[in-house]
């Protein structure tokens, strides 16, 4: 699933759930918030008619309006209450707040209830009739402070959003998760194929090249033969021309050899090795093949540094490095220091040559690639190779005229 | 100037405390007798209007046409900070009620000097009681 699709397959689902439960929880709250404002409605006339019997035996008892009224001024929920006579004249009232008595006998008619809002709050207001005395009729108008139940929705509204502000910031951060862990998987997949990929056509080139250089070999092993023989029977004038051609399919015979190792699958036949031992014979093995009387190669290790390694393979990478060294140095040094760094080894192979040019040290790894006028460019490939077959790594840092150092890592010792 | 003015407060408080001291029956914001009155302001006095309340200030204001005489209530005195002058006009927008043959208007908005201030909402509720007073810009053209 590409990325943009999985954002949408994760997020459009998310986003709908969002929805439904923003849409039904607002329905849900509304259906308390109607319901609830229902009851305290009723409560509050309740109330009222139970004030309207107390106001009622107080005129009775011949209490004045003002005294009356003045029994209900200290309740909080009570803003005002205005007594009026048959004619809707104001008997009396009382207000917390100064003058402020809100009623308008153009709007009301008989008896009723409703809900204004004020600065204070919304002031539930109700305007009902009844009869303190046989055959006298009043009106009662109170309005009752509705802060309580204000802050209850209020209340309830602020939690709503903060658990749905909560689920919506969680979602997201959940999902751009996952997101981001799908692209991370997709990248090493897709990385993983290329990497298939190559195997099998680099296995099939492989076997392909192996399959021609075995063919020619077969020719050749023949021609060399021929040469021998003909070495001996041709005239002492054409016997140079001949050892020449047999010297050069000796080195196409080489060359075949070469391309047939480095193109061969490594298998490893590990065992514990002596480092110091193992540079020593590679060292013998270079002064058979290059003068390196003005040579110095050194060898100094930490302490005794041992490796669970393929001995023939891992000669055969610091041959292939010293011979790079010393193709690069005339004279001088080529310093051999080995260490033990935590849980690997640490080969530093340094001289003091030619260098390599920037441009050029991101390449020598690669196959059939050199600067050299007789080398085929596999050396240092074969010793990547050997190395990362190890489970190890290699590093170059070099300047141009300033030398070059190897850094080889090799897990265990 | 201010001194002269407090003298006349002063005076003007003795004479009418007795007719405004308490809460009167009548004596509330009566949405249904809401009426516009300008007027030129005579006298300025702090009286005692409610129960437990600070006095409030009072401008007695001769309306234009009728010469009749209006006690304008306008607020607590801490609340309003615009002083107001003699001679000088003022319409106001309120409840009027009738006291011993004295009209009294309880104020919702003033326009004094050009501007416009709102002491009640349409309901009545004291703007001294929640939150500030509303005070409107001065309009082009709309002085009086």
């Amino acid at each position: 699933m590409k990325g943009r699709n999985f954002l949408l397959f994760f997020y459009l689902p998310f986003l709908g759930i969002l929805i439904i439960f923003f849409v039904l929880s607002s329905l849900n709250r509304a259906y308390i918030k109607n319901k609830t404002e229902n009851l305290v409605k009723e409560q509050l006339q309740a109330a009222a008619e139970i004030l309207k019997i107390n106001i009622s035996h107080f005129l009775r008892e011949n209490y004045s309006v003002a005294e009356i009224f003045d029994s209900y001024s200290g309740k909080e929920n009570i803003y005002y209450i205005a007594l009026l006579d048959e004619d809707k004249n104001v008997l009396g009232w009382s207000s917390r707040f100064e003058g402020y008595l809100p009623l308008s006998l153009h709007t009301v008619e008989g008896e009723g209830s409703w809900i204004i809002d004020s600065p204070a709050g919304k002031i539930f207001n109700f305007f009902s009739p009844f009869s303190p005395d046989e055959g006298k009729k009043c009106y009662l108008y109170i309005g009752y402070s509705l802060e309580n139940l204000q802050e209850m929705i209020a209340y309830s509204r602020r939690n709503f959003f903060l658990i749905f502000g909560l689920i919506f910031v969680i979602g997201v951060i959940l999902f751009l998760g996952f997101y981001q862990l799908q692209r991370s998987y997709l990248g090493k997949k897709e990385e993983a194929e290329v990497e298939k990929a190559e195997k099998e056509r680099y296995r099939e080139i492989s076997a392909f090249t192996s399959g021609v250089g075995h063919e020619i070999k077969n020719p050749l092993n023949s021609l060399s033969l021929l040469f021998e023989l003909l070495h001996n029977k041709v005239p002492e004038e054409l016997q140079d021309d001949v050892a020449l051609g047999k010297e050069e399919i000796h080195k196409i015979s080489r060359i075949i050899d070469q391309f047939s190792t480095s193109l061969k699958p490594i298998k490893l036949n590990k065992e514990r090795c002596s480092l110091a031992e193992m540079v020593s014979n590679v060292k013998e093995s270079l002064s058979r093949e290059y003068d390196i009387s003005e040579v110095e190669i050194r060898y100094s290790e930490s302490s005794s540094v041992y490796l669970e390694a393929d001995k023939g393979l891992m000669s055969q990478a610091f041959l292939n490095l010293l011979r790079n060294s010393l193709d690069a140095s005339e004279r001088g040094l080529i310093s051999i220091h080995a260490q033990q760094k935590k849980k690997a080894v640490q080969v530093r192979i340094e001289d003091s040559g030619r260098g390599i040019p920037e441009e050029d040290q991101e390449r020598i790894f690669e196959p059939f690639f050199s600067t050299k006028k007789k080398g085929m460019g596999v050396g240092l490939y074969l010793t990547k190779k050997i190395i990362e077959a190890h489970e190890g790594k290699i590093e170059v840092r070099s300047q141009k005229g300033q030398g070059t150092v190897f850094v080889i890592h090799i897990p265990g010792g | 100037m201010r001194k002269s003015r407090y003298v006349i407060l002063l005076l003007s408080l003795v004479i009418l405390q007795a007719a405004v001291l308490g809460q009167e029956t009548d004596h509330y914001y009566n949405v249904d007798t809401e009426k516009k009155v300008r007027g030129t302001i005579q006298m300025i006095v702090m009286e005692p209007r409610y129960k437990d309340s600070s006095p409030f200030l009072i401008v007695i204001l001769e309306e234009r046409k009728t010469k009749e005489m209006f006690n304008v209530e306008i607020s607590p005195v801490r609340f309003f900070s615009q002083d107001f002058h003699k001679g000088e006009e003022l319409e106001v927008v309120g409840s009027i009620y009738s006291l011993d043959g004295q009209k009294n208007i309880i104020a919702r908005q003033i326009r004094y000097r050009g501007e416009i201030f709102m002491l009640r909402d349409k309901h009545g509720f004291p703007a001294w009681r929640g939150g500030e007073m509303t005070q409107k810009k001065k309009r082009k053209g709309k002085r009086f």
